[in-house]
């Protein structure tokens, strides 16, 4: 693993703070005022259930108050929206966590396969596209939503596996889409072409003198040969120093060094995600994310919380069991810190070329595969939004009555302006999208 | 392949000028008299259309004036046809003297030679080149690797271990079923199979010890190498409706933190096909690696357990990986560049790189990246050290002058320590952004990227080095390297002593089956698609066996003991399966346990001539139904006898509705080409061609046409030998086998396949010399290219004549 300094790299390089050489493959970095207000979607993933008491508040309407779990988010109480009552009514194959989360995103069931969980029958990948893909490929086909990666996903602590439990987002039938759960990964493929150049630039000095070394050494015939090589290393110094720099509006995020991809990592691996992701955005590499903490049925071990037993295992617990009780709201506490950390950084980052923040033309989805972890229902899942962008009244609780959340998907892509008629099981989509605005 | 095949052009052209590249042909000198007159002559009525010095002139006669007919034949020829306004205006000795002044002073070949004399020129890696030096770059400073076994004799295919439960990730020794060789993993195990019982292995839906809490179903593990012919793209196809993890080109451990090369937990039963695409280098052996799992499936519809390994390698269809790819041994893996180069030039007709381009050059930047990125992810395990080791730096810093001085390949100057090491070691922000650097730099560098640079190295380094590359297309490797050191590369015995060595290498054979590709011309010849009315039978599968049956046949020869050349062009047998055996009637291979293995078979008395009639070269130079006996004729001029032809300048489509019907194709050729336009090329063409007229357009032997006898017998008009009889095949291959032009091709073609140069450039005589001990060996083929690696290497260090070789051993 090497990590990049930044600091250091810019020390090198030679360069102020934002003016960084123009990256090919990049669209345009210069991030005019857009012809609309942009939109961003981000789904943020945590797993195992949660506390439906310290999590759902009681009220319903725009006077509510926020439970222990969400308090967190309390300076947002304004611009979120809970949504108590939608349920995952995806049937067929496969065990409850594994529905949970590979139908949560897609609405649609899982193929056949072999992965046996803990109850019902083997199951495979699921049979269709998650919502967060099928919003990237709406943006992506259209000129002017269009950027770099349309889509990245973020992991945090997602174990190196593949299977139903560890993945949400498809980019289509069979076909899931991994999360990159290494911040220092996340950042070459972000900015890897920058270091690159900057490394090239480096090592023209010492090659322009081992050619000129060379000519020395060669027959007046092969001269010429070489004379040509000298002049295409002239040219590749010119493209480098001289060719039109564009601003990235921002530089890569400090990543501190060498933090391990390891269950006590979490909570500074998250941090440096989200760096990454909020830094993409502005640069505006991609216009959807996904952010996934663990995995279905994840074991994390949350020292950091003082807490020794694995996640899933706690979220079995009886609800009688109150020692377990307060270590789960405790960590539902804590992922909702993260969801704050997020939507601080995009309240504070100025909305490039608009009025406002990020945040308020970005969407954040908060949500989790069962509703309860000790019930494995996928009922009353977890669903709470936060931001602006989507044209949805915020502020408000809502409660609806097992309203399959295939209907939130369907709200989710007409808030993003592509129309959709269904989305995922089309007999999960009767009554159209679900009323946000 | 996007370059037109002259050849696979539904086109039949009248070729007027035939030429051969650098062919020496013995002349008469004219008296200078004659020559000074014939020059005044060619001012006044020649040189407007064929330019001042022959070089010909646009919208007139565009092409140059070079070939290798005879003084006596140009004469008669000019005095017949020229000038083209006026034939026949030119008297007797105004027509001589003409020839004589073209002749010596542009148009001969030796006149050639001495316009543009060759010289060894600065040439840059070629592309094979490139990715065999890094390959071996990336190895050798690395740590030692396991030791490699490939033992020949042992039967083909990988090793398989049989469990009877299956746990993902998990095999328990204790829990094998079976243990064996499998030829090839293609397997369907349906319940209550043969298989199943053969294997030992349990139902799908409960333990195999009743009661256990055992997981149910069953797994297996394949270990083994895998080694694909030709380098380029292979994709890799795991057909499997079960769960698999496997390796290729990777080591096997997921503790090292190596990836599986795909990684099949969840089965997709509707969708089986996993594939992943991987470049491959020709000859290597790659470790593969397979763990499988059938565990129980949804119930009521399970999937039947299955796997099947196939592969589409760069010339071939999909298919199951063959027995002869698979062997048991073990291999490291091979760091391979995917980086995309632009082609080399071949327009010398062969591969060289001499020239330089703004797409080459970006091309060793991306490719220097790739290479960068590559050792610096895995910089711990090839500097043998660890992110926690207190002499990290050391370590590395010692690693990078290793890097750069394999690279070089020679000891580095203190000045180039300095600047191309320490100086960006120094500056870099951190250290692995330093040795990034120092990869980047020492791949830029022209001491990496021209192979023929006067450097500060010894002449013995400069002489292993250049061996190497000949024979390997690579670096040296340690032992050569050694030998340099200690100044074992001096004479003529020491340097051949080495090349014999490396020709035992498998590097050696992909580089040697890499030109007889080259001249058989196979890398064009991939059309073989038939009229399916007329040959129904005639399948991919059919095609994919003849292409490896080429390559076996070919093989066989160079390889075995004798490496007799004769053998390639006159041996009457061939290499079958018996799906080739059936097809074209021979006798069925004994000894061949699978579709993917070959045994010699014995054609027929006389039907058989080596290369000249191996079905998939009748059957690519062949139209969609019949024979074509001016494909197999231009072939046969241009590879086997040596004679190189130009373009047409005029083309004329093959209709076959244009002739009588009940015509044979050889009265069809005739008719077509017998102007005397045509004539100039296809009265060496034809008869050629027509020789081969007892195999159709698959390549079976045939005896009539058109309900007619086979004429296969004409007479060949050589300039060096006056006219020779040919009944067939067999004549053609003798004649080629006696023929000093014909024997001067294909070894100026070996030549420049091996060391990328013209053999001018080393001596006018090089080729006339190879071929005396070519012939003083016994035509054998390694002895040969040890011969032509060892008289390169030595070229301007050792002025000592080339040795007899009667007292050496074929290498």
């Amino acid at each position: 693993m090497t990590p990049l300094l930044r600091r250091e790299f810019l020390r090198q390089a030679g360069l102020s703070a934002a003016v960084l050489p123009f990256i090919s493959g990049l669209p345009s970095l210069a991030l005019a005022a857009p012809a609309r207000p942009r939109q961003r979607l981000i789904v943020v993933f945590s797993p195992n259930g949660t506390i439906p008491p310290a999590f759902w508040p009681d009220q319903v309407g725009r006077d509510f108050q926020l439970k222990e779990i969400l308090s967190p988010l309390a300076p947002y109480r304004d611009r979120m929206l809970t949504l108590h009552g939608l349920s995952n009514k995806v049937r067929g194959d496969g065990d409850g966590h594994m529905r949970g989360m590979s139908c949560l995103l897609t609405g649609i069931e899982l193929l056949p396969g072999n992965i046996m969980g803990g109850s019902g029958v083997p199951a495979g990948w699921a049979s269709g596209i998650s919502i967060d893909q099928e919003i990237k490929n709406y943006f992506q086909s259209r000129d002017l939503t269009r950027t770099r990666f349309g889509s990245l996903e973020f992991g945090v602590g997602v174990q190196d596996r593949a299977d139903p439990w560890t993945r949400m987002s498809y980019a289509g039938s069979g076909q899931p889409v991994a999360p990159i759960s290494d911040p220092y990964q996340m950042h070459e493929k972000l900015y890897g072409q920058m270091k690159d150049r900057e490394s090239l630039r480096s090592v023209l000095d010492p090659l322009k003198a081992d050619l000129a070394k060379v000519r020395s050494l060669i027959s007046a015939e092969d001269r010429r040969t070489l004379e040509q090589h000298e002049a295409l290393v002239r040219q590749l110094e010119r493209e480098i120093t001289q060719s039109p720099t564009q601003t990235l509006r921002v530089t890569p995020p400090d990543l501190e060094r060498g933090v391990a991809d390891q269950n006590d990592n979490v909570p500074r691996l998250s941090r440096m995600q989200i760096d990454l992701l909020v830094n993409s955005f502005v640069n505006d590499m991609a216009r959807v994310a996904t952010l996934q903490y663990t995995k279905s049925v994840g074991g994390a071990r949350m020292n950091w919380l003082d807490i020794t037993d694995g996640h899933h295992g706690l979220s079995h617990e009886p609800d009688t069991d109150e020692a377990a009780q307060k270590k789960l709201i405790k960590i539902n506490t804590w992922f909702a810190g993260e969801v704050r950390y997020l939507a601080d950084k995009l309240a504070a980052t100025p909305e490039p070329g608009a009025d406002g923040s990020m945040l308020d033309h970005t969407l954040i989805v908060w949500t989790n595969e069962l509703g309860k972890g000790n019930s494995h229902t996928l009922d009353n899942i977890p669903f709470v939004l936060l931001g602006g962008g989507f044209g949805f009244e915020m502020g408000r609780a809502l409660k609806f009555d097992k309203v399959p959340h295939n209907r939130l998907h369907l709200a989710l892509a007409h808030g993003a302006g592509h129309r959709l008629e269904s989305f995922g099981k089309t007999e999960l989509c009767s009554g159209g999208l679900l009323p946000l605005t | 392949m996007s370059r037109p095949s002259p050849l696979s052009l539904r086109t039949v052209a009248a070729l007027v000028t035939l030429a051969t590249a650098a062919a020496v042909v013995s002349c008469t000198v004219a008296p200078t008299v004659t020559i000074a007159t014939g020059k005044q002559i060619y001012g006044q009525k020649c040189a407007d259309c064929h330019g001042v010095r022959g070089e010909g002139v646009e919208n007139k006669y565009k092409e140059a004036l070079v070939g290798d007919w005879s003084l006596p034949r140009l004469v008669r020829y000019i005095e017949k046809n020229m000038p083209d306004d006026h034939p026949g205006t030119l008297a007797p000795r105004e027509s001589e003297a003409v020839a004589a002044y073209v002749f010596e002073s542009f148009y001969s070949p030796a006149a050639q030679a001495r316009l543009h004399p060759a010289r060894v020129e600065l040439a840059h890696l070629t592309n094979a080149q490139y990715a065999a030096t890094i390959a071996d770059l990336i190895r050798a400073v690395g740590p030692p690797t396991a030791a490699e076994s490939m033992t020949s004799d042992a039967p083909p295919g990988l090793t398989a271990a049989y469990f009877s439960v299956a746990q993902r990730g998990r095999f328990d020794a204790a829990k094998i079923a079976h243990r064996g060789t499998d030829a090839g993993v293609d397997f369907v195990f349906p319940e209550n199979g043969e298989l199943r019982a053969r294997l030992t292995l349990p139902p799908l839906d409960r333990p195999a010890t009743p009661n256990s809490r055992e997981p149910a179903g069953f797994s297996a593990q394949w270990r083994g190498t895998v080694i694909p012919e030709e380098t380029g793209d292979h994709e890799f196809v795991i057909r499997t409706p079960n769960s698999l993890r496997v390796w290729i080109n990777a080591e096997p451990d997921l503790r090292s933190g190596v990836e599986p090369t795909l990684d099949i937990n969840v089965s997709t039963p509707k969708n089986p096909d996993h594939r992943v695409t991987l470049r491959l280098l020709g000859g290597r052996a790659y470790p593969i690696a397979i763990d499988w799992w059938a565990l129980p499936e949804k119930t009521g519809s399970p999937a039947v357990p299955a796997i099947s390994l196939r592969w589409k390698p760069p010339h071939g269809s999909e298919r199951p990986i063959p027995s002869r790819n698979l062997s048991p041994g073990k291999a490291a893996p091979t760091f391979v560049v995917s980086t995309r180069f632009p082609a080399d030039d071949s327009s010398q007709g062969y591969e060289r790189s001499s020239s330089v381009s703004k797409a080459w050059d970006e091309a060793t930047t991306n490719a220097a990246f790739e290479v960068a990125n590559h050792v610096v992810k895995h910089l711990d395990r090839l500097a043998g050290t660890r992110p926690n080791d207190p002499a990290r730096t050391q370590k590395l810093a010692a690693f990078a002058e290793k890097f750069v001085g394999a690279a070089f390949r020679r000891p580095l100057t203190p000045e180039e320590t300095q600047r191309n090491i320490t100086t960006l070691m120094h500056t870099a922000p951190d250290v692995e952004t330093g040795v990034r650097r120092v990869v980047l730099l020492a791949l830029k560098s022209p001491h990496f990227l021209y192979t023929e640079i006067p450097a500060h190295e010894s002449e013995t380094t400069r002489t292993a080095t250049r061996l190497a590359f000949y024979l390997w297309d690579s670096a040296p490797d340690a032992e050569l390297a050694r030998a340099a050191k200690e100044g074992r590369l001096r004479t003529r015995e020491e340097v051949f002593t080495q090349a014999a060595r490396l020709l035992t290498d498998q590097r050696a054979r992909a580089k040697v089956r890499e030109f007889f590709q080259h001249w058989l011309q196979l890398r064009y010849l991939e059309d073989l698609g038939k009229d399916t009315k007329l040959f129904p039978d005639f399948t991919p599968d059919i095609i994919d066996d003849l292409r490896a049956s080429v390559g076996v046949f070919v093989d066989d020869v160079v390889w075995s003991e004798r490496s007799d050349f004769r053998d390639l062009l006159r041996g009457d047998y061939l290499f079958a399966n018996d799906r080739l055996a059936t097809f074209y009637g021979l006798p069925a291979p004994v000894g061949v346990a699978t579709s993917g293995e070959f045994a010699r078979v014995t054609a027929p008395a006389g039907q058989r001539s080596g290369v000249l009639t191996h079905p998939y070269l009748l059957a690519a130079l062949s139209y969609k139904a019949t024979s074509s006996p001016i494909h197999r004729g231009v072939f046969l001029t241009r590879s086997i006898v040596g004679r190189a032809l130009k373009p047409p300048p005029q083309a004329q489509t093959f209709d076959e509705t244009s002739f009588d019907h009940g015509m044979t194709m050889r009265e069809k050729v005739t008719k077509l080409t017998r102007s005397e336009n045509c004539q100039g090329c296809h009265a060496v063409i034809n008869p050629l061609g027509f020789s081969l007229e007892h195999f159709d357009a698959v390549g079976r032997y045939r005896t009539d046409d058109a309900g007619r006898p086979i004429d296969a017998a004409s007479d060949y008009g050589d300039e060096d030998h006056g006219t020779v009889r040919l009944s067939g095949p067999r004549d053609v291959a003798e004649f080629a086998i006696t023929s000093e032009r014909a024997n001067h091709a294909f070894i100026e073609a070996l030549f420049q396949h091996l060391v990328k140069q013209t053999p001018r450039a080393y001596g006018t005589d090089t080729v006339a010399q190879l071929r005396n001990s070519f012939i003083a060996s016994g035509y054998n083929v390694r002895t040969l290219i040890a011969d032509i690696a060892t008289l390169a290497a030595l070229h301007g260090t050792a002025p000592t004549p080339l040795a007899a070789h009667s007292t050496r051993h074929s290498p």
